[in-house]
């Protein structure tokens, strides 16, 4: 004989019933957004890219300061290296940077070359904040992102730049080092799983405080890429606008231009 | 021999210009610079001083060697130039108008081994405030306060393999300190127990032909850097040699002739580096061995604690000398400061950047203040406006410079 529900028995089950879709679903979003993070990596992996930055940086009087730097990066996201040196304007030429990934857990290493002092300064991971030669990347901003190193949630999607886009929670995890964002929300595009966006977001700070934006993709030796990168500092008001040039990807690397003898060769790239 | 060195400098100068357009890149600036002093040590002291430099330096790469060269052309409003145009070696006392700053190679023998050639600018030390490691390198001391390091005449090796980073150094001729005008605001020498109008008669000595070797190894290991270090041979800081016995009475006063002598010296430092938190530690601990009586040994050390704030740094170093020396320590150069407490604390700014540097001597309670702003007009111009405040006992290094107190205003344009 079958027993009748009662209504405090029906609505205790469609409470429990709704509990778990809920709870699947956000189950699902999560391991979602790991997936779409890795198939992302998956497709845009290059083992080496190199490229001319021409950058302008507008502080908040709208006053333009021009640099250029040259960039080389070998492996992708937990596993980079990049070089980075300067080419423009004098006061800054030869200045060099350094970043090696290290394993899970810890922060990359970094080191600045000064060309005045003849020789390099390591970056300590709490100065990772710090302004990178007067533009609005950070040092952190520097290095690789990679999602192994956060917990990650899909909150959802969203239109950037007039393509739908999924929105991404970054958390950065105690156990992979200290980052200087407490959050990072990163917008996707859904069709090619390339990152259009990103909401920086310090520690204690409840509104992003930089935003970066990529924009102006184009396919280059099979892989797209955003020839425009623009990070903008909410609270200080300034911009920075890096125009991408001589792109190459998988070209072969030097051996040794990842190291610290390299970064400390005066002239060198 | 005059219109020779001219003809040099002038065909340098044409080589340079000339390869601008084959030139991977050219780069240099021109600059005026104006110091006016606030006291004079003697009548000859200029209570204004007018600098103007142009430089120019040509970096090109032929496959994976790299050509460097630079020339910097120089006029001082006072005496401190000598009469020579040009100074290929910069063994001469007084500073050239026309110096070579840099004509160097640099080769790869391997993929991880470097070899550099020619004339070019050693950085040795990681604490920048003081380190033993770097004070070996000889310094031009003209403007007692810009802290320049000469190039030398050189052969380098360098190389890593994983984390051991090597580097040896041959320097085959010494390149002596270039000292200020003695008896000027800049070297203010007294000579004991003569009258006040004495004058010295620096004699034109010539430095030793053989110069050093020095061998370097960099270890890094997560956290840590590790460095040895090795050098022998010719000390570049010459020791005067006040020669009273060869005093000239003239009508204007006593005139004392001074010599020079550089003495033979060993090396041996460890440097040792971690980062703790925001913080990089840094420890050196450096002997020095002489056999010269005037000399003697030493045992310098320092300890540094540098901090990264916004886009700048604060360094504070701690140095001093377990040895005491044999002869008054002003006049041992690298060492005449010791014991020191140095902060150092240098930001650049959306328009341009600031430094400030206090520097305390803990023997005698003297120090030296500098405050330094560059405001960048545009991209390529810039105006610096400086001030030196030595201060405190004039028995010591920095209190007695208290003459040379000054402000300085610079305008840059570079290219």
């Amino acid at each position: 004989m079958q027993k009748e529900k009662t209504p405090v028995g029906i609505i205790t089950s469609l409470a429990l019933v709704s509990f778990l879709t809920l709870l699947y679903t956000a189950t699902a979003w999560c391991a979602d957004a790991r997936a779409l993070l890795k198939e992302s990596e998956n497709r845009h992996r290059t083992k080496t890219q190199q490229y001319a930055g021409n950058l302008a940086v507008v502080n908040k009087e709208g006053k333009v300061r021009k640099k250029g730097w040259k960039s080389f990066r070998q492996g992708y996201a937990g596993d980079a290296k990049t070089l980075t040196r300067f080419t423009d304007p004098p006061e800054v030429k030869g200045v060099g940077f350094l970043s090696i990934s290290r394993t899970p857990g810890q922060n990359a290493d970094q080191w600045l070359y000064l060309p005045s002092m003849k020789r390099e300064r390591r970056i300590a991971t709490q100065d990772r904040d710090a302004s990178f030669v007067g533009t609005d990347f950070n040092y952190e901003d520097m290095e690789e992102f990679d999602h192994e190193k956060h917990k990650v949630a899909l909150q959802g999607e969203q239109t950037v730049d007039g393509q739908p886009c999924y929105v991404i929670t970054a958390i950065p995890l105690e156990s992979s080092g200290k980052s200087v964002y407490e959050k990072r929300i990163l917008y996707l595009r859904k069709d090619i799983l390339y990152l259009l966006r990103e909401d920086l977001y310090l520690k204690e700070n409840k509104q992003p405080s930089k935003i970066f934006i990529l924009s102006d993709l184009q396919h280059v030796d099979g892989h797209w890429v955003a020839k425009k990168w623009e990070m903008s500092d909410l609270k200080k008001g300034s911009k920075t606008t890096v125009i991408l040039k001589e792109i190459a990807f998988d070209k072969p690397q030097p051996a040794g231009r990842f190291t610290l003898q390299n970064l400390n060769r005066e002239g060198g790239d | 021999m005059i219109r020779r060195h001219l003809q040099v400098c002038l065909i340098l100068l044409l080589l340079i210009y000339s390869t601008q357009a084959l030139a991977e890149t050219f780069s240099g600036y021109a600059e005026a610079k104006g110091f006016a002093y606030s006291e004079r040590s003697n009548s000859r002291d200029p209570w204004v001083l007018g600098w103007g430099t142009l430089f120019n330096k040509w970096e090109q790469k032929l496959g994976e060697t790299q050509l460097t060269a630079s020339l910097r052309g120089e006029w001082i409003s006072s005496d401190e130039q000598g009469p020579l145009l040009f100074d290929l070696a910069d063994r001469h006392i007084r500073r050239p108008p026309f110096s070579v700053q840099d004509l160097w190679v640099r080769m790869p023998l391997a993929p991880d081994l470097d070899l550099q050639l020619g004339r070019f600018q050693l950085g040795w030390g990681k604490t920048d405030g003081y380190s033993p490691a770097d004070a070996f390198l000889p310094r031009d001391l003209t403007d007692p306060f810009s802290d320049e390091k000469l190039p030398l005449w050189a052969l380098r090796l360098t190389g890593q393999k994983s984390a051991w980073r090597y580097e040896a150094v041959v320097c085959p001729v010494t390149t002596p300190w270039r000292l200020p005008v003695l008896g000027s605001r800049n070297a203010p020498f007294k000579a004991e127990g003569f009258p006040p109008a004495t004058a010295f008669q620096e004699v034109e000595t010539s430095p030793p032909d053989i110069g050093f070797a020095a061998l370097r190894l960099l270890y890094t290991f997560g956290e840590w850097d590790l460095g040895v270090w090795g050098r022998t041979g010719v000390r570049p800081a010459p020791l005067l040699d006040f020669r009273f016995d060869r005093a000239i009475s003239g009508t204007s006063g006593l005139t004392i002739p001074v010599d020079r002598r550089y003495a033979k010296e060993e090396g041996v430092g460890i440097e040792l580096s971690r980062i703790i938190g925001a913080w990089i530690l840094r420890g050196e601990i450096a002997g020095l061995f002489s056999r010269d009586r005037d000399l003697g040994d030493g045992v310098i050390g320092s300890l540094s604690a540098e901090k990264g704030f916004g886009d700048g740094t604060l360094l504070i170093t701690l140095a001093g000398n377990t040895k005491e020396p044999a002869v008054d320590q002003a006049l041992l150069f690298d060492r005449a400061i010791l014991p020191a407490l140095i902060t150092a604390w240098n930001r650049t700014e959306e328009w341009g950047e600031w430094k400030l540097v206090w520097t305390t001597g803990l023997r005698r309670g003297d120090g030296l203040l500098k405050g330094e702003a560059g405001y960048n007009i545009t991209d390529v111009w810039k105006v610096t406006l400086g001030v030196e405040l030595p201060y405190g006992s004039t028995e010591g290094p920095f209190g007695a410079l208290n003459d040379a107190r000054r402000v300085h205003l610079a305008l840059r344009r570079s290219w």
